[in-house]
């Protein structure tokens, strides 16, 4: 007897504790999980879902992102045929190393595929993909320009709703520095080409190549003349890589019309 | 005691002959013998330089008044003569390097300064010098050529672009000079013909583009459009790209229409 009652009283316990995380809203909980992050200075691993196309090799890349040509690694990105191409790209958790300075995240890595059995001296918290989204938000929303710009990537990788939304906000936010504006017009420009079935369209025939070329030539032009050009393009070309070019150098123009095609794109506002 | 002053006279002017002869010889030669005739060291000629070219007597040069747009008002040009250093090894032209302004800091062992030339003769012959050179070699050559004053080397400059047997740094280095020249740009666009290998139309592409006239943009159109090379269709829209000619926007547009 005496044991069941023990076992009914971890059992209402168990069920208190459920209770009580699930009355607690996500802003909480990431809270929670960005102090948590920030406890103590050192590299943290945060790890959590993936989005279930993602992949990578655990320890360099990342692919299968936003299509399947562009594969990431660190801020940089590859398209076409590269060293990539040939490695297996296993699927797998996102992981995120944080590094954290002080109780503040001063970098931030993001990798997915195999998860290495020892992180060292690090800390591992392995959390669900929404507390991850609502942390990694926060960064993007508030984070120093480099920490946001990274965090775009695995908030990215998460299985989660698309945050779309979160990075048209961010691109058109004036009191965000530019670089982390960029960043979000880049992924932004991505997730367009991704949505409208083109992020791998390539350049096929001469023809392409030549529309494509001359998509990069006028996107070096002044805004007031390539802009415009840029746009009709981005909204309705029939060449694929042709406007698939269009898109992403319509979002380096910087130009705030550039937010709102991708936004008319993407369906949202 | 006499005699022996004779003798000393006379062994002196023994000596020296040759040598005044030989001077007097080489003076009478042509600057590429005169160059030749050093197997190992270092050749020096100058020769005046055209009104609009001046340099700061190092190595930078500016044409046309363009040092007046300088960001950097620290940099001195001077007007002064185009001073050019031949590098000889064995008996070959191994460098050549181009200076305009200053003067030839004191001779050593190793050097040999023929001093002032007259502009066409140092004109003619760096071109022909550019015909083997490799890298930056050919450049200073034919950019010393170019500097010369009151001399047109438009034509010998076509003749080197054109010339299948040069190396392709001296044919880059004649199409980019012939471009800054004052040769009409029919003359340039006329080159198309002749130049066959992708550097070379590469570099064709570019000199175009540096005219900005209505006939080498109907040229880089030309060639966007229907060059057989791929790559010089891209080269060529590309420096179009770079032109104010609303004519080269038109064209983009027509590539890009749906």
């Amino acid at each position: 007897m005496t044991p069941r009652v023990r076992d009914a009283r971890a059992l209402a316990a168990t069920l208190l504790a459920g209770v009580a995380l699930a009355g607690i809203t996500p802003a909480a909980r990431a809270q929670s999980l960005a102090g948590r992050v920030t406890a103590s200075d050192g590299t943290v691993w945060v790890i959590y879902p993936s989005r279930p196309d993602a992949c990578g090799d655990g320890e360099d890349f990342i692919g299968h992102l936003l299509g399947n040509s562009t594969f990431y690694s660190g801020a940089s990105s590859y398209s076409g045929n590269g060293r990539w191409m040939g490695r297996p790209c296993l699927t797998g958790p996102v992981r995120v190393a944080a590094s954290v300075f002080d109780h503040e995240v001063t970098r931030v890595r993001a990798y997915v595929g195999p998860v290495p059995e020892n992180h060292g001296d690090a800390r591992v918290l392995t959390v669900s993909a929404s507390d991850a989204v609502a942390w990694l938000s926060g960064l993007v929303t508030k984070a120093s320009n480099r920490v946001a710009s990274d965090a775009m990537l695995p908030l990215i990788a998460a299985d989660a709703p698309d945050p779309w939304p979160l990075l048209l906000r961010t691109a058109r936010a004036d009191d965000r520095p530019r670089g982390v504006r960029s960043a979000a017009m880049m992924w932004l420009g991505a997730a367009v080409n991704e949505h409208l079935g083109i992020a791998d369209a390539r350049d096929d025939t001469p023809d392409d190549e030549m529309r494509s070329q001359a998509v990069f030539v006028m996107s070096q032009r002044p805004k007031s003349e390539s802009v415009p050009v840029l746009i009709d393009a981005a909204r309705s070309s029939p060449h694929p890589a042709a406007r698939r070019a269009a898109i992403f150098w319509l979002g380096q123009t910087g130009d705030p019309r550039a937010v709102d095609v991708y936004a008319e794109l993407l369906g949202l506002r | 005691m006499n005699r022996v002053r004779t003798l000393a006279a006379a062994s002196f002017l023994a000596a020296a002959a040759p040598a005044m002869m030989a001077s007097s010889a080489l003076a009478g030669q042509s600057i590429e013998a005169r160059v030749n005739a050093v197997r190992d060291g270092t050749v020096l000629i100058s020769f005046p330089a055209r009104p609009d070219v001046c340099g700061d007597g190092r190595g930078s040069v500016w044409t046309n008044g363009s040092h007046d747009g300088s960001w950097r008002s620290e940099w001195v040009c001077v007007h002064g003569p185009v001073r050019v250093s031949i590098g000889r090894s064995a008996g070959q032209t191994v460098s050549v390097r181009t200076h305009v302004g200053g003067e030839w800091t004191g001779a050593s062992a190793t050097e040999t300064n023929l001093g002032d030339v007259s502009a066409p003769d140092a004109a003619r012959y760096p071109v022909e010098l550019a015909r083997t050179l490799a890298g930056s070699n050919a450049g200073h050559a034919l950019s010393a050529a170019t500097f010369a004053d009151g001399v047109d080397i438009s034509p010998q400059l076509a003749g080197l672009a054109r010339d299948d047997g040069a190396s392709t740094e001296a044919r880059k280095q004649a199409l980019f000079w012939l471009g800054q020249s004052d040769a009409p740009s029919s003359e340039l666009v006329g080159l198309d013909s002749a130049l066959r290998s992708l550097p070379l139309r590469k570099q064709f592409t570019f000199v175009l583009s540096q005219r900005r006239d209505d006939l080498t943009t109907a040229k880089l159109i030309e060639l966007a459009t229907h060059d057989p090379d791929l790559q010089v269709r891209k080269q060529a829209m590309f420096w179009l790209g770079q032109s104010q000619d609303p004519k080269a926007i038109a064209f983009f547009r027509e590539v890009l229409k749906p």
